[in-house]
């Protein structure tokens, strides 16, 4: 009678548990008779999770400069900003405003931040500075109110009033979304937006070309 | 009416017809002037991001490199975008601010036209010398594509949360770092183990023995 060994015993299921966890594979046909199983196929659709804004400029540019100095020929023209501290416009305050920034994502707050002037011949940048209390980066011209030298002041308006301590480099929320200062857009709202520059009191840079940027971005 | 009259009538009628043949070379400059107006109007820039954060399966280790998963960024804008992806903290969260040496975007900057989107792999590089605990920052997706208003470039981007997690001891490799011949190896030396104490087990001896040539001389 052939009989199976001690060893054979416990072998023979470690090499069959073996081969099946080494091929990675446990399949068995179901046995016969078994019921047949049946899906279902469902779709389910959700609202779009991205986070996302548009802007979208009018035809404007900056106009209505004033400022400047007369006497030292570098007086403000309607379309250049003058030294020391001409002043220029995208819009006017108090009333028009170009530039439509609109939540086309989620709800979110909206955050604006500017940058560095740039100059044409990429030398010596303007930096942007801030007024009134704790500012970020003062003004260093007079009373601390007005850009020092390769400073720069940008300021964003709208119909709930103007940017008073001017923008950062960094993104700080932008209070013109929102009447009662905060930034919150739901998904769908716009505003309507102008900006004011304030130009340094002198710069280094001889360029007559800069390029200021600002910058929207909506975060959580 | 009389002869004169139907005369300048049909004079008049003539000059009519002309100055409409002449008018009709100018119509399609018209067309294409009223069409190119709105869309100079409606010109805009957008950026979207995933709202959903950018996580990391597991704990990260100092010393590891990990593939973060993909972020999905979007043209929301009518102008063709080039959209790169940077490490910044914008957003309020808790944690320590993660270092933008530490994320890379291993591939170009995505071009994206209108409507357009795509998925930007990212993978963070933890440095041997990094701090345990929660890392906090946002990714920010920042258009290329400005849009002059007058002297300014308007720009638009959008921020979504980074979050992970270091955790104490330097990396260990996980099952797919493995080297790929060790997993083979290690199954072989199982079978061959199983199969030599099945053998022991069995009884099968292999037995060498002397030949009885000189035992049997003596006996005769």
């Amino acid at each position: 009678m052939a009989t199976v060994s001690r060893a054979w015993r416990w072998a023979l299921p470690l090499l069959a548990a073996g081969a099946a966890g080494l091929a990675g594979c446990g399949y068995s046909s179901p046995p016969s008779g078994a019921g047949q199983s049946a899906s279902v196929n469902l779709s389910l659709s959700t609202v779009p999770t991205v986070r996302s804004v548009t802007v979208s400029p009018a035809t404007a540019s900056f106009s209505g400069c004033t400022g400047g100095k007369a006497l030292a020929n570098t007086q403000s023209t309607p379309t250049k900003l003058g030294f020391p501290n001409g002043r220029c416009w995208v819009g006017a305050l108090g009333g028009t405003f170009p530039i439509t920034i609109t939540n086309t994502g989620i709800a979110s707050n909206i955050d604006v931040n500017g940058a560095s002037a740039v100059p044409s011949d990429d030398i010596t940048e303007w930096s942007l500075c801030n007024i009134g209390d704790n500012p970020a980066a003062p003004c260093t011209g007079r009373s601390n109110d007005l850009p020092g030298t390769d400073q720069y002041l940008v300021q964003n308006f709208g119909p709930y009033g103007e940017n008073s301590s001017g923008l950062t480099d960094d993104p700080q929320c932008d209070h013109e979304f929102d009447s009662n200062g905060h930034c919150w857009a739901m998904q769908g709202a716009f505003q309507t937006e102008g900006i004011e520059l304030t130009g340094p009191l002198q710069s280094t840079d001889n360029s007559t070309k800069w390029t200021v940027t600002i910058t929207w971005t909506p975060v959580p | 009416m009389s002869v004169n009259a139907l005369y300048r009538a049909v004079l008049v009628g003539a000059q009519g017809l002309v100055m409409h043949l002449r008018l009709w070379p100018s119509v399609p400059l018209a067309v294409l002037a009223l069409l190119a107006i709105p869309a100079t109007a409606d010109a805009s820039i957008g950026v979207g991001i995933q709202a959903g954060p950018v996580l990391l399966s597991g704990a990260a280790h100092p010393g590891g490199s990990y593939a973060l998963t993909p972020v999905y960024v979007v043209n929301t804008g009518t102008q063709p975008e080039t959209i790169a992806l940077r490490v910044e903290r914008i957003s309020p969260g808790r944690g320590m601010t993660v270092p933008a040496s530490w994320i890379r975007a291993p591939g170009p900057a995505v071009t994206l036209s209108h409507n357009q989107s795509a998925r930007v792999p990212l993978e963070l590089a933890v440095p041997d010398t990094a701090r345990p605990g929660q890392y906090f920052s946002d990714v920010v997706a920042r258009g290329s594509a400005g849009i002059a208003a007058g002297g300014a470039d308007l720009a638009v981007a959008a921020a979504t949360d980074l979050e992970f997690r270091v955790a104490p001891g330097q990396v260990s490799g996980s099952w797919l770092s493995l080297p790929g011949w060790l997993l083979p190896g290690v199954a072989g030396l199982l079978v061959l183990a199983v199969a030599a104490f099945v053998i022991r087990g069995s009884g099968l001896r292999v037995r060498l023995e002397r030949g009885p040539a000189s035992t049997s001389a003596e006996g005769q």
